[in-house]
């Protein structure tokens, strides 16, 4: 996590409210963005980014630094209650119960943070165009519309564990071409799978 | 790994990019979380996979956000306690409380537990749509992830859960291979010693199969699985499903 979102953190924890308006300085556009993708209307989107920001508010004393960044935990909100919208007109959700999973969940360590600083949405775009459409779908299904990997196979009329194995093909790609990867011995092998399977 | 972990090491490493992702349901979430902060193993790809997930968000554009939205959100956070603040920290608990523990039918026998946990998770509707099936497959994975101890049992004949709750052992597995009529599915407990025990059994192989055990898994080391044709003393033949126990 970078220094600053730590001590940001911190802040927040100690009930400053101006760090939390910090935060939302330095990644309410990219929450924005992604709050958008997922539910489609710029007002609901705001509305989501609005509550994430709440819950990074109320629920910061529970963050772990530890476990993942201040960045990460952020747009994971950010995406589960876009998710939770999209999905409440057919099951009903507890917003609540997603929170407490986000708070567990393990995320990006410091060597993701440096590659999301380092690196432009060109390059991330570029890294995410080289991938079959069959995977860049296959993610883009999971993360931007919420579905499991069950729901994206059932869609793209593959079994459960061909749609699982194209999310770990093309996070594999986004791995090794931006370089981020701290498990460096993996690296290769999966590229060379990847390479195998897509050709 | 953690014995009490729902999910083994394999199971977590295969989901990861899923998981990654947000693409797994609420319960295995839940186990891959607790998976990858107790296990000794450093699923090191694994940990890989799941960051890279974390990069899509930054592949959009950033939107900047309305004025308003930023004066709506301080005047939010202004009238809103911190739960720290309101509330004593108390320790998460990562599984809720079902709605229904089935571990809780205690003495019922095998054939009538069985039925009841199917009717009350509802799957005498399996097969009915893809969606309803994907509603029960998370009831059936959230009973898992309640459990105490739980075992993924693997092999040519399928796949599923064995668990254990309280007083209670449970067989779950999703779409066994069909046998013939005077066939069935005989389920074991295997002692260090080599001890055998049959703890069941499974006639419907249609959709999820649901068996109270006779016997807790304490003690044993392995839990199998073997087609018969009669009820017998011990395994007639090799195990078409299998889970190390403890491991």
């Amino acid at each position: 996590m970078r220094v600053d979102d730590a001590r940001l953190a911190d802040r927040i924890r100690s009930g400053e409210t101006q760090a939390l308006g910090e935060l939302y300085d330095r990644y309410g556009a990219t929450a924005l963005a992604t709050a958008l993708r997922v539910v489609g209307s710029r007002e609901e989107a705001e509305d989501v980014v609005h509550d994430a920001f709440v819950t990074m508010w109320r629920k910061m004393d529970r963050f772990d630094a530890q476990r993942g960044s201040l960045r990460a935990w952020l747009m994971t909100v950010v995406r589960n209650r876009g998710i939770d919208r999209v999905r409440a007109r057919r099951s009903t959700v507890d917003v609540e119960e997603a929170d407490e999973r986000s708070l567990l969940r393990t995320g990006p360590n410091p060597t993701w943070d440096a590659v999301v600083t380092r690196t432009s949405i060109s390059d991330l775009r570029a890294a995410l165009a080289t991938l079959p459409d069959e995977q860049r779908r296959s993610v883009e299904l999971a993360y931007f519309e919420g579905y499991t990997y069950r729901e994206v196979a059932t869609l793209t009329g593959v079994p459960a564990g061909t749609a699982n194995g194209r999310m770990r093909l093309a996070l594999a790609k986004l791995r090794d071409a931006l370089g981020g990867s701290s498990a460096a011995s993996h690296v290769g092998q999966d590229a060379t799978l990847s390479k195998k399977v897509t050709s | 790994m953690t014995p009490s972990l729902a999910l083994d090491c394999a199971a977590v490493d295969e989901l990861a990019p899923a998981y990654g992702l947000g693409a797994v349901d609420p319960a295995e979430e839940r186990s891959i979380s607790l998976h990858l902060q107790t296990c000794a193993e450093p699923h090191a790809d694994a940990r890989d996979l799941i960051d890279a997930a974390s990069l899509l968000a930054h592949t959009l554009e950033p939107v900047v956000p309305s004025a308003a939205l930023r004066d709506r959100l301080m005047a939010t956070v202004q009238s809103t306690a911190q739960d720290h603040r309101t509330t004593p920290r108390r320790a998460y608990v990562p599984a809720p409380e079902p709605q229904r523990r089935w571990w809780s039918m205690g003495a019922l026998p095998s054939a009538v537990a069985a039925a009841a946990l199917a009717a009350a998770i509802g799957l005498g509707a399996w097969g009915a749509s893809a969606q309803a099936q994907l509603a029960e497959r998370e009831e059936v994975l959230r009973a898992v992830a309640s459990a105490d101890v739980a075992y993924r049992v693997s092999g040519d004949a399928g796949d599923g859960w064995v668990l254990q709750s309280g007083s209670q052992a449970m067989f779950i597995a999703d779409e066994l291979d069909e046998l013939p009529t005077d066939r069935h599915y005989a389920l074991w407990l295997i002692q260090a010693d080599g001890t055998t025990t049959r703890t069941g059994a499974v006639t419907e192989t249609d959709g999820v199969a649901v068996v109270a055990l006779e016997d807790l898994l304490t003690g044993s080391v392995r839990f199998t699985v073997t087609i018969e044709e009669h009820v017998v003393e011990a395994p007639s033949g090799e195990p078409v499903l299998t889970a190390q126990l403890g491991a």
